[in-house]
C-alpha cells in the first residue's frame, strides 16, 4: 500500500498498524475522570495518519484539538462512576521508509532560528545550563550541526546505562547526567539539554517503536536550518533514523508537554495502578478494541477485571 | 473634632478627592457626617456594627475551621447615576453575549474562541455538548468584577459565571449602614432595589409549572459562603438543602426528603460545582431535563480567564454591538509572541492562573519580591497554557475608616456587580454591587483573599454642598 506522506516524491512508504492501551485501577469509586490524551499519531513530516479510533471504558464524551506544538489532543470526560478505567486507540499510519540524506549545517545557522525561543531554552525537566559543561566537554569543539549531534548522541548512548527503576517521570536532565543511568526518556532529556546548551533547537518525541510490543518510546529531533526537524535516538544510538522506525505521537520541550495521559479524577480514594502497552507492526489491517484489550490482558495479570468490551 | 485623613499614599484615582484635594460633590455629605460624628463616635459605631455582624453570623470563611465575621468597612461608596447607567448597560450586554456564546459552544457551533483554548478550559464539560438548557439560559446569576480608572472609565477584570458569591454581602452591608450609621445617608437619593421578586420571576420563567418547587443547594455550613446560602434561602423563602437531602428517584426526577413525604423538586439554585459529588445522578437528571439548574451546568467554560479575552468578540458576533465596557488587556501565553512580550515585561503585568478564583493564583508582579517573581516566571515557563497575563491597572482608591487610628485611609477598591437573567430574555442588573477593599499595601480585593466589603450606593442626584 502506497501513501503520500508529504515527503519527497520518491519516498516509498509502508503502512503500519498500531495499538496503544492503558488501564488505570483506582482504590475507590471515581465520580468523574477528565483527561487529555496525546496518543494519536502526528500528521506530516514523514508520517501520514490513515485511520484512528479511540475508546474509553466506561465511555466518555470527548473533544479534539491541537495544542501549541501541533499535537492532536483528545480530551475525554467520563462521568459514569467507575473504579477501573481504560483508554485504547488503534489506527493505521503510512511511514516513509527511506533514510534521510541531508547536507550539514553550521551551528551558527541554527542558533537564531525562531524555534529557538521554545526549543533551546529552559523547560521543566531540561535545564540546558545544568549540563552545559558536560556538553562542552563532549562536543564543544564542533562547529558542524551533524558532528555536534552525532557526538552527543553517541556519548549518551554509550555512557548512560539503560536501567529501569532508577528514575521516574520527574527525573531531570541534570540528575541523569549525574547518575549516568535511566530509560529512553532520561536519555532523551539529557541529549536535549546538552544540544540546547550548544544552541541547537531540539524537541522531545513520544511515540512507538515499530516492530515492537511494549511500552511507549521516546527520542528526539533537532532542527536543521534547511531540512527542518530531523530525528536522533540516544537510546538506540542512531542519528537520522528512517521514519519507518517510529510512530510519532507527540512532540514537546520535554516529557511534561507530551505525557500520553494527563488529567484529573474525583474520588475519595487516590491510589491507582497503571498498566500501559503498545504495539506497532507493518500491516494494512486496522486493529479493533478487542485486539487492544487482548494485548493488555496478555501482557498483564489483571485481577478483578471489570472491563467488558 | 475633625477627622484626619491620610494624605493619599496611593497615587491612583481617588473616588473621594478631586485632583485639587477637595472632597468630590457626591461625597460631601458623607464627609460632613463623618466629621460631625468624629473619630471616637465612629469607632463606637464600628464596634456596634461589628457586634451585630458577629450575632448575625455574617461570615466569610477563609478557613472552614475558623469562625470569622466578614470584614467590612462602613463608609459607603457612592456611584453617580450617570456612571451607573454605563455600567449597567455594559454588564447586561456582556451577560447576553456570553450566554449566547455558551449556547453555541455546547451546540458545537461556536467559532469565536479557538478550540485549543476552549477545550482546555477546566470547566468546559464535553458531556453537556448537544444539551440546550431551559429557555436557552446558562447564566442566570452573573457576577462581574470591575475597577474604576477614573472619570467613569470602568474596566472589566473578570467574569464569574459558575456560582458567584457576594449578592447578600451587597444587601447586608447597605442594611448595616442604614442601621448603624444613618447619618451617612442624609441627603442621598439611593436607587432602591429588591431581589426576592427578581429571583422568583426568574425561577418561574424557567419552569413549566406555575408554582415551581425550588431549593438552594449548599455545600454546607463549612463552605466559605454559607452565610450567603442561609441568608438567601431565608430571603427567597426557599429551603436550604445539603446534598444528602436530595436524591434522584426511579423516574429520573430529583426529590427532596422531608419528614412527611419526599417532594419532587423543579429547580435547584445550586451553590456547588461538583454536582454528582453532592447528589449522585444529579448531572444526569439535569441533562435529561428532569430538573432546572441555576446556573446551568458548564457555564464555567466562559469563566476561564483565558476565554475572557474573547468576550468583546462575542459581543460583536452575537449582538452586532461594540462592547460598552473596556476590559483589562490580556495576553495568551500559548502564543509565542505574547509569551516573549510577557516574559520581557513581567514587571508591569498581573499573572493569573486560568482556573483560579477568589484571588488565588493572582500575582501582581510589580508588588512581588525577586524570589517570588522568579517562582512565577518558572510557573509560566513550565506550563504557559495554565496562565494569562494582564496589564496592571492603576485603579481607584477609596477612604476606609481605621478604627484603631481613628483616621480615614485610602485603599484600592473594585466593584462586583450582579445581574440576573430570566427565561424571557430579561436581564436585571442590581444597582450598586459589592465594593471590595484591598488589604493595606495590596491590590487584590477578593474576600477570599482577606479583602473587606463595603456598602455601595447608586445615587440619583449628586447632593450639593
Amino acid at each position: 500500500m502506497q501513501t503520500d506522506v508529504g515527503g519527497a516524491a520518491d519516498a516509498r512508504t509502508l503502512t503500519a498498524s498500531y495499538i496503544y492501551v492503558a488501564r488505570y485501577v483506582y482504590s475507590d469509586t471515581v465520580l468523574h475522570n477528565d483527561n487529555q490524551f496525546r496518543i494519536f499519531p502526528r500528521d506530516g513530516e514523514g508520517q501520514a495518519v490513515l485511520q484512528t479510533q479511540l475508546w474509553t471504558l466506561p465511555a466518555g464524551r470527548g473533544v479534539a484539538f491541537r495544542d501549541r506544538f501541533g499535537n492532536s489532543v483528545q480530551r475525554y470526560r467520563v462521568v459514569e462512576q467507575h473504579t477501573d478505567f481504560v483508554v485504547a486507540t488503534v489506527g493505521l499510519v503510512g511511514l516513509a521508509s527511506h533514510q534521510p540524506v541531508v547536507d550539514d549545517a553550521s551551528l551558527e545557522e541554527v542558533r537564531d532560528l525562531p524555534e529557538a525561543f521554545e526549543f533551546s531554552s529552559w523547560s521543566p525537566l531540561v535545564d540546558p545550563e545544568s549540563v552545559a559543561d558536560l556538553a562542552r566537554d563532549i562536543a564543544g569543539g564542533a562547529d558542524s550541526l551533524l558532528v555536534a549531534v552525532g557526538r552527543v548522541i553517541d556519548w549518551v548512548y554509550g555512557e548512560v546505562r539503560y536501567t529501569r527503576g532508577e528514575t521516574n517521570v520527574a527525573t531531570t536532565a541534570a540528575q541523569v547526567a549525574n547518575a549516568r543511568a535511566g530509560v529512553c526518556q532520561d536519555k532523551s532529556h539529557l541529549a536535549l539539554g546538552m544540544l540546547r546548551s550548544l544552541g541547537i533547537p531540539c524537541r522531545y518525541l513520544s511515540g512507538l517503536l515499530t516492530g515492537q510490543t511494549g511500552e511507549t518510546h521516546s527520542w528526539m529531533e533537532f532542527l536543521h536550518p534547511r531540512e527542518g526537524w530531523l530525528g536522533a535516538d540516544p537510546t538506540r544510538g542512531v542519528v537520522l533514523p528512517p521514519a519507518r522506525d517510529y510512530v510519532k505521537l507527540a512532540v514537546g520541550r520535554d516529557y511534561t508537554d507530551v505525557s500520553p495521559v494527563s488529567g484529573s479524577f474525583l474520588s475519595k480514594g487516590g491510589a491507582q495502578e497503571c498498566a500501559v502497552i503498545s504495539a506497532v507492526w507493518f500491516s494494512d489491517k486496522e486493529s479493533s478494541l478487542n485486539d487492544a484489550l487482548a494485548l493488555l490482558d496478555n501482557a498483564f495479570v489483571v485481577k478483578n477485571s471489570v472491563v467488558q468490551p | 473634632m475633625a477627622l484626619h485623613m491620610y494624605a493619599p499614599l496611593i497615587e491612583s484615582y481617588s473616588e473621594w478627592h478631586d485632583s485639587g484635594g477637595h472632597t468630590r460633590n457626591h461625597y460631601a455629605n458623607i464627609a460632613e457626617a463623618a466629621d460631625s460624628l468624629g473619630p471616637l463616635e465612629l469607632a463606637r459605631r464600628w464596634g456596634q456594627a461589628q457586634r451585630q455582624v458577629d450575632l448575625d453570623a455574617f461570615t466569610f470563611y477563609l478557613d472552614p475551621k475558623q469562625y470569622r465575621p466578614a470584614p467590612a468597612d462602613w463608609v459607603p461608596r457612592v456611584i453617580p447615576e450617570d456612571h451607573w447607567n454605563v455600567i449597567s448597560a455594559g454588564v447586561a450586554q456582556r451577560l447576553r453575549a456570553i450566554n449566547h456564546f455558551l449556547v453555541d459552544l455546547y451546540g458545537d457551533t461556536q467559532d469565536v474562541v479557538p478550540d485549543e483554548v476552549m477545550f482546555t478550559s477546566h470547566y468546559f464539560y464535553p458531556e453537556v455538548q448537544g444539551f440546550r438548557p431551559p429557555k436557552d439560559v446558562f447564566v442566570h446569576i452573573y457576577g462581574i468584577d470591575l475597577v474604576h480608572l477614573g472619570d467613569g472609565r470602568y474596566v472589566v477584570l473578570e467574569d464569574n459565571l459558575r456560582i458567584p458569591s457576594g449578592i447578600t454581602y451587597q444587601l447586608k452591608s447597605v442594611e448595616m449602614v442604614a442601621r448603624y450609621l444613618p447619618e451617612f445617608g442624609a441627603g442621598y437619593d439611593v436607587i432602591p432595589y429588591e431581589i426576592r421578586q427578581t429571583y422568583h420571576d426568574m425561577f418561574r420563567s424557567l419552569c413549566d409549572v406555575d408554582s415551581p418547587v425550588c431549593v438552594l443547594l449548599t455545600d454546607g455550613k463549612f463552605g466559605s459562603a454559607f452565610f450567603e446560602h442561609r441568608y438567601l434561602s431565608e430571603l427567597l423563602g426557599i429551603p436550604l438543602v445539603e446534598g444528602s437531602d436530595l436524591y434522584v428517584g426511579h423516574d429520573g426526577r430529583v426529590y427532596a426528603r422531608t419528614l412527611d413525604q419526599d417532594i419532587p423538586v423543579d429547580l435547584i439554585y445550586r451553590r456547588v460545582e461538583d454536582l454528582d459529588l453532592f447528589v449522585p445522578g444529579l448531572r444526569g437528571a439535569y441533562l435529561d431535563h428532569k430538573v432546572v439548574l441555576v446556573n446551568g451546568l458548564g457555564s464555567g467554560a466562559a469563566d476561564d480567564k483565558l476565554v475572557f479575552m474573547w468576550v468583546p468578540q462575542m459581543v460583536q458576533r452575537y449582538l452586532s454591538e461594540t462592547a460598552i465596557l473596556e476590559q483589562a488587556p490580556s495576553f495568551n501565553l500559548s502564543d509565542q509572541e505574547s509569551r516573549r512580550y510577557v516574559l520581557e515585561n513581567l514587571d508591569d503585568l498581573v499573572i493569573k492562573a486560568r482556573q483560579g478564583y477568589g484571588g488565588f493564583g493572582v500575582y501582581v508582579m510589580p508588588d512581588l519580591g525577586p524570589t517570588h517573581k522568579t517562582r512565577v516566571t518558572h510557573h509560566i515557563l513550565e506550563n504557559p497554557e495554565a496562565f494569562i497575563a494582564q496589564e496592571t491597572l492603576d485603579f481607584s482608591n477609596h477612604m476606609v475608616f481605621n478604627n484603631e487610628t481613628g483616621r480615614l485611609e485610602p485603599r484600592y477598591i473594585d466593584l462586583r456587580v450582579f445581574a440576573i437573567q430570566d427565561g424571557n430574555g430579561n436581564v436585571t442588573v442590581l444597582p450598586g454591587g459589592l465594593t471590595r477593599v484591598a488589604l493595606a499595601g495590596g491590590r487584590i480585593t477578593n474576600n477570599s483573599s482577606g479583602g473587606l466589603c463595603k456598602p455601595t450606593w447608586v445615587v440619583r442626584q449628586t447632593p450639593g454642598r
